[in-house]
């Protein structure tokens, strides 16, 4: 009961947070939720622009390969790079005068990310029409986030907490992200390049990316591996996450 | 009934290096072994105890371990030995502003801070109208709060808390909020809750604060505790009635 009530209470409030932080970035804007599409949309058409003849000429229905891709990264690149500050500069002094679950903090940033993510989602499906693909197998999608998103929260909650220990971590985080974005199969495909892929083997967003793009473009489940390593990396990061974030929480306040 | 039993606390802080070291430099630190850590005591075996129906002020100059005893008491700092068991819901007004987004509007302020003090959007939903009413902020509900004075979000805050229905409210230095008649008010509301059965403890270095609501006060010098006892002429001024 009293577990119960505590999970109750760390929701509530991380709904509250995600919503007000939503307020705050929709403040005297414009365009509002549009905002959310312009970036996806901006890399998908440069993209799309340099590299379909070349890279991605041998790629059936390159254009929604990239796409899928694109949203599936900017997810995880905009989550996590937000998370990674988000104790340590935006709420250093709310954790140093009040006791409540820090968790709240990271699980807010995921929600957060999530809703524009689900808007990318969305702007995928209308744009399946016009790529000629079944629109419909976007659905099976949502079943891939029941892992994806406790992944991207495990990564989430280790950067928030290992940030606080070491404070260029943010930095570090931010010039990491972009190796990823580059060595992980998004605008190329990666079958003929040895090297690449079996460094790629120990990248959780290859996985993902992977099984999403069978599911939905390609209409078949991936490879029994890659189906394996989705669910092995999710579990892992979120088991790692939790360990790291619950060893390190009670110190945070006389750190920050 | 005992709301707050602490038992021989001990905080110890590592102070003399930088506090958020570089990925480089705590890897230096770390293979080179010089890593000089200072380790200063900052409460050392401090004994309280707090009933309910009572209100317990600490005093003690800048440094004496004040701030540090309420956050352990609240549960944002660790201690390094010794015991704190405390009954019922803890609620901590130490940095008033600390909750609060300035770019939102009171209403919204009002959910987000009263879910950091635990409350369901129900609850809030519930005591809403108590809460703007007692801040006497009636006619800026919807005014974004950047454009309230300090006073009005001190009231604020002390509004949402003291309507969570805290069994343990710990005040640091800021309990003297508002106008003379809105210091009534507050004082008021804090006799009400103390009288249901909480608890305060009030920090603050300022006397007359202390001798004004305290039913009792512990000193503390250089973590220790000095003085612990009843306040001879304590609410003198008999502003609480």
């Amino acid at each position: 009961m009293k577990i119960k009530k505590k999970i109750i209470n760390l929701l509530v409030l991380s709904l509250e947070l995600a919503k007000a932080e939503f307020k705050l970035r929709n403040e005297g804007s414009y365009l509002g939720v549009l905002w959310y599409l312009l970036n996806p949309l901006l890399s998908f058409s440069l993209l799309f622009l340099v590299f379909s003849d070349r890279l991605g000429g041998d790629i059936k229905n390159y254009s929604a390969y990239l796409f899928l891709g694109i949203i599936m990264f900017n997810f995880f690149q905009g989550t996590t790079l937000e998370a990674v500050k988000s104790i340590i500069s935006e709420n250093n002094h709310l954790v140093k005068s009040l006791n409540f679950p820090r968790e709240a903090l990271i699980i807010s940033v995921v929600i957060k990310g999530l809703f524009s993510h689900l808007l990318e989602v969305c702007l995928f499906f209308i744009f399946s029409f016009f790529w000629a693909q079944n629109p419909f197998l976007i659905f099976f999608y949502l079943f891939l986030l029941i892992l994806f998103v406790p992944f991207v929260y495990g990564v989430c909650l280790m950067l928030s907490s290992l940030t606080v220990y070491f404070v260029d971590l943010e930095n570090i985080w931010n010039f990491a992200v972009r190796i990823i974005w580059l060595a992980t199969p998004i605008f190329y495909a990666i079958e003929s390049q040895t090297r690449l892929f079996y460094l790629n083997l120990a990248n959780p967003m290859y996985y993902f990316i992977e099984t999403a793009r069978s599911v939905v473009i390609y209409g078949q489940l991936p490879r029994g591996w890659i189906i394996y390593g989705v669910v092995a990396f999710a579990l892992l990061f979120l088991g790692a996450g939790q360990f790291v974030f619950g060893k390190l929480k009670t110190k945070i306040p006389e750190l920050v | 009934m005992k709301r707050i039993v602490i038992k021989n606390l001990i905080k110890d802080f590592k102070i003399g290096f930088a506090k958020r070291q570089s990925a480089l430099q705590r890897f230096i630190a770390v293979f080179s072994g010089v890593d000089v850590k200072k380790k200063i005591r900052v409460l050392d075996g401090v004994s309280i105890e707090v009933s309910s129906g009572e209100i317990l002020g600490i005093m003690g100059d800048n440094g004496s371990g004040k701030s540090t005893l309420l956050r352990l008491i609240a549960g944002i700092f660790k201690q390094d030995g010794g015991q704190i068991v405390t009954d019922g819901k803890i609620i901590s007004l130490i940095n008033l502003f600390a909750g609060l987004k300035d770019r939102l509007t009171m209403r919204d302020n009002i959910f987000l801070l009263g879910s950091f003090f635990g409350m369901t959007r129900r609850e809030i939903k519930e005591r809403f109208d108590d809460i703007v009413t007692f801040s006497e902020l009636q006619k800026f509900v919807e005014t974004k709060i950047y454009q309230f004075s300090n006073g009005m979000m001190q009231r604020l805050i002390f509004s949402v808390a003291t309507h969570c229905n805290p069994d343990i409210l710990l005040i640091d230095e800021v309990f003297e909020v508002g106008d003379e008649k809105f210091k009534k008010k507050s004082g008021g509301r804090i006799k009400e809750l103390v009288n249901n059965g909480a608890c305060v403890v009030l920090v603050s270095h300022d006397e007359d604060i202390i001798k004004r609501y305290c039913d009792r006060v512990v000193e503390l010098v250089n973590g220790r505790i000095k003085k612990n006892g009843p306040i001879l002429f304590s609410k003198q001024f008999l502003r609480l009635e």
